[in-house]
């Protein structure tokens, strides 16, 4: 019996879909046989911007590159920067920045739990957790003044102080984020729901996921130890206490359980930081942003995000504008050759399920 | 900090391969430049043997001046925990590389967007021609002689009043019968 | 039913029962769709004003453009309004709606909203608060409450030139004729 293959058009406009994408799927039943990304519905065209901003005019921009997370990517733009022209960094902005990439890596794991329990029909947990991601945000808009986008990792340092107190409500809220992983547990990581959704959906090739350039929880899952945190440590993360939680399913089971083990890791790791904040400036000036030139050469910097691992290339001409800005975002690879791999064989329904699982993230693969 | 697995890496490195140049940036990171013939080898040399099988990144830089594309190679070693930068120059007029989406599966993304943005050519590479734009006509966008403002004049249309830059606090707290307050005021252009 | 005084408690009427049950079309168009989360969940809870998500653009009210418009997005915002029914409102979110915002000088996108679709109401900041956006929904209820939000009218209307300036950006134009 031959059988007819039905193209679907899965996006942009899709509710399902993690942002504006599209995924073009063959379809044998409800079997994908075929499955096509296109991209490029959020071209800003942001490298070619940059070229013409001026080295503090592209701190501004570097944060619109990712909207879920926007902090890892000022802090690659600042340590950049940094490592261009050797600029030193106070303690204490170390200190304040790594506070600040663990708020929102905390932040970013709440938008996930929305997401990926959106995806599966579970609709409490989004009400839940966005609903607490806002305590988050709260704590960020008393520090840098805006809720989704800070512009406060700045190269030479953090903008402004801490406020007063702040300290005492960072772990007021870590306490409550903390009681509430209970609650997620049990609407979610218990649920026989999920669970039957999520085991042995989207499983990623164990053995080829270093080469096929799997990063992140996604990698963590296939068993593969590797955390940029820990591997090419920045910021003082050399200096802290965390572990890097593995499993062996490489399916979106596994990767929700290594999320969970990292979601614990950052409430331990925001503690710590407050216990050993030290006093002290938090910038080192910059001269005037007019004519503020930068020697000539180059920095790639890393960094660990959500979704993996993301990465910033910066090649200066010796000029006070960059030559040339290439971020590599983590879906870049995820949510292209990878998703495209990890769809073909699975259930038409469960695309948005593993998309959300796989960290997809459209603005940052076009830029 | 004791930077002998560099060191040891980039003695290895000038010993099979031809380098232009070699050098450690610091701990993590070493930056060679080779020629066009011996990027495809390196790359092989280094992900096969030497276990540098993540490709992080592949980069292009554009620089006008000098007639050439710089493109950027990154792999990086989970082992050895060292990023190397391979750097290639490449003639701006005629721009043609090596393919390598046979070493690694993802470069596939990366070549596909390098010839959009910057019209890098692949012999031998098979790969949709639409990534990110749609029914480009211009020169490839990334490119410095690419301009992006006489191309927004040409093509889209402009709010009136944008030009002058000017405080349009008053003029809005005006309209609505508000009053700005002191502190604020010092703030105004 | 021709009576001028009927016709206007039946447009009253109308105009209440619209106001109060704004479908948005679950389409994000640029980055301001981070916040509508935070707006329609528990904390903003935007369902109070009678505004929730709508799947499919034939079953939604309002078009949110949440931030800037890539020339490839347009293309499918265009469709995409064309295909929902009366009564059709569209929302500008953020500045980069407005006048471009920080992406003036961007090849890529489009600067001003109002050349290539008709918008009822802008919301300006970038990016727009939960409150802002709630606030923009009421600036829209009352307009749909004193009978102004007629943007899908001045598009029937002044269709032709709406359509020389989408064409202007689109260059390949492979869309259906709006004839509703």
């Amino acid at each position: 019996m031959r059988e007819k293959t039905t193209t679907l058009y899965l996006g942009p406009q899709h509710p399902g879909i993690t942002g504006n994408m599209m995924v073009k799927l063959s379809l044998k039943g409800d079997t994908i046989v075929k499955a096509k990304t296109e991209v490029g519905y959020l071209h800003r065209a942001f490298e070619k911007l940059l070229e013409k901003r001026n080295w503090l005019q592209c701190f501004t921009v570097m944060c619109r590159f990712c909207v879920p997370e926007p902090d890892p990517m000022e802090n690659i733009y600042a340590r950049a920067v940094e490592e261009i022209e050797g600029r030193e960094v106070p303690e204490r902005a170390k200190y304040i920045r790594t506070m600040v990439l663990e708020l929102a890596r905390l932040q970013s794991f709440l938008l996930w739990y929305a997401g990926q329990n959106g995806s599966a029909g579970l609709y409490t947990v989004p009400q839940w957790s966005v609903g607490d991601r806002n305590y988050i945000l709260d704590l960020f808009e008393e520090l840098t003044g805006g809720r989704i986008y800070h512009m406060y990792t700045w190269p030479g340092g953090v903008r402004r102080d801490l406020p007063e107190g702040f300290e005492s409500r960072v772990l007021k809220v870590m306490d409550y984020i903390e009681k509430r992983q209970e609650d997620y547990d049990r609407m979610m990581f218990d649920n026989s729901i999920f669970q039957k959704r999520a085991q042995g959906v989207g499983i990623i090739n164990k053995e080829k996921a270093i080469e096929w350039g799997v990063v992140g929880a996604p990698l963590r899952a296939c068993g593969v130890k590797s955390d940029i945190r820990i591997d090419e440590p920045y910021e003082i993360y050399d200096k802290l206490d965390f572990i890097v939680p593995t499993q062996e399913g490489a399916d979106v089971w596994a990767r929700a359980l290594v999320r969970r083990a990292e979601f614990k890791q950052s409430i331990s790791i925001i503690r710590q930081i407050i216990d050993k904040m030290p006093k002290g400036e938090i910038y080192n000036k910059v001269p005037n942003p007019q004519k503020w030139t930068l020697p000539k050469g180059n920095a790639y910097v890393r960094a660990e995000a959500v979704r993996g691992e993301i990465g910033m290339f910066l090649q200066s001409d010796g000029g006070n504008k960059p030559r040339r800005v290439h971020v590599r975002g983590a879906a870049y690879v995820h949510a292209v050759s990878l998703l495209e791999d990890v769809l073909v064989g699975q259930n038409v329904s469960d695309v948005s399920f593993i998309m959300n699982s796989l960290g997809t993230c459209p603005p940052e693969i076009e830029r | 900090m004791e930077l002998h697995k560099e060191k040891q890496l980039l003695e290895t490195l000038q010993g099979v391969f031809q380098l232009k140049s070699g050098e450690i940036k610091r701990r993590h990171r070493i930056e060679v430049e080779v020629e066009k013939k011996d990027v495809v080898p390196l790359l092989l040399f280094v992900k096969e043997k030497l276990g540098y099988k993540h490709l992080s990144h592949i980069s292009c830089v554009d620089w006008i001046e000098e007639g050439r594309f710089e493109l950027i190679y990154m792999p990086w070693s989970h082992q050895e925990q060292i990023l190397i930068m391979v750097k290639v120059s490449i003639p701006r007029d005629a721009a043609e590389m090596e393919n390598i989406d046979m070493i690694w599966r993802q470069a596939n993304t990366y070549q596909r967007e390098l010839r959009e943005m910057f019209g890098i050519e692949f012999p031998g590479f098979v790969g949709d021609y639409d990534f990110i734009l749609e029914d480009w006509e211009d020169i490839p966008p990334m490119r410095r002689d690419f301009d992006t403002e006489a191309y927004v004049k040409d093509h889209y249309f402009e709010r009136p009043g944008r030009e002058d830059a000017k405080d349009v606090r008053t003029e809005i707290a005006k309209r609505s019968g508000e009053q700005i307050p002191d502190f604020a005021k010092k703030y105004s252009r | 039913m021709n009576d001028k005084n009927s016709q206007k408690i039946v447009d009253v009427i109308k105009n209440f029962a619209r106001k109060h049950s704004l479908f948005v079309l679950a389409y994000g168009t640029g980055c301001g769709a981070i916040e509508i989360p935070a707006t329609m969940t528990s904390r903003y809870d935007a369902e109070r004003f009678g505004i929730r998500g709508a799947a499919t653009p034939r079953q939604a009210d309002v078009l949110l453009i949440t931030g800037y418009l890539s020339t490839k997005t347009l293309k499918r915002v265009i469709r995409t309004y064309e295909q929902m029914q009366d009564p059709k409102y569209v929302i500008g979110f953020g500045s980069c709606t407005i006048n471009g915002g920080m992406y003036w000088d961007s090849y890529n996108t489009i600067k001003l909203l109002d050349m290539y679709l008709p918008v009822d109401i802008y919301i300006n900041g970038c990016m727009p608060r939960p409150e802002a956006v709630i606030e923009g929904f009421i600036g829209l209820q009352k307009l749909i409450a004193a009978g102004k939000a007629e943007g899908a009218k001045k598009y029937k209307e002044n269709l032709d030139w709406y359509r020389a300036n989408q064409k202007k950006v689109i260059k390949n134009w492979v869309m259906p004729d709006y004839n509703w």
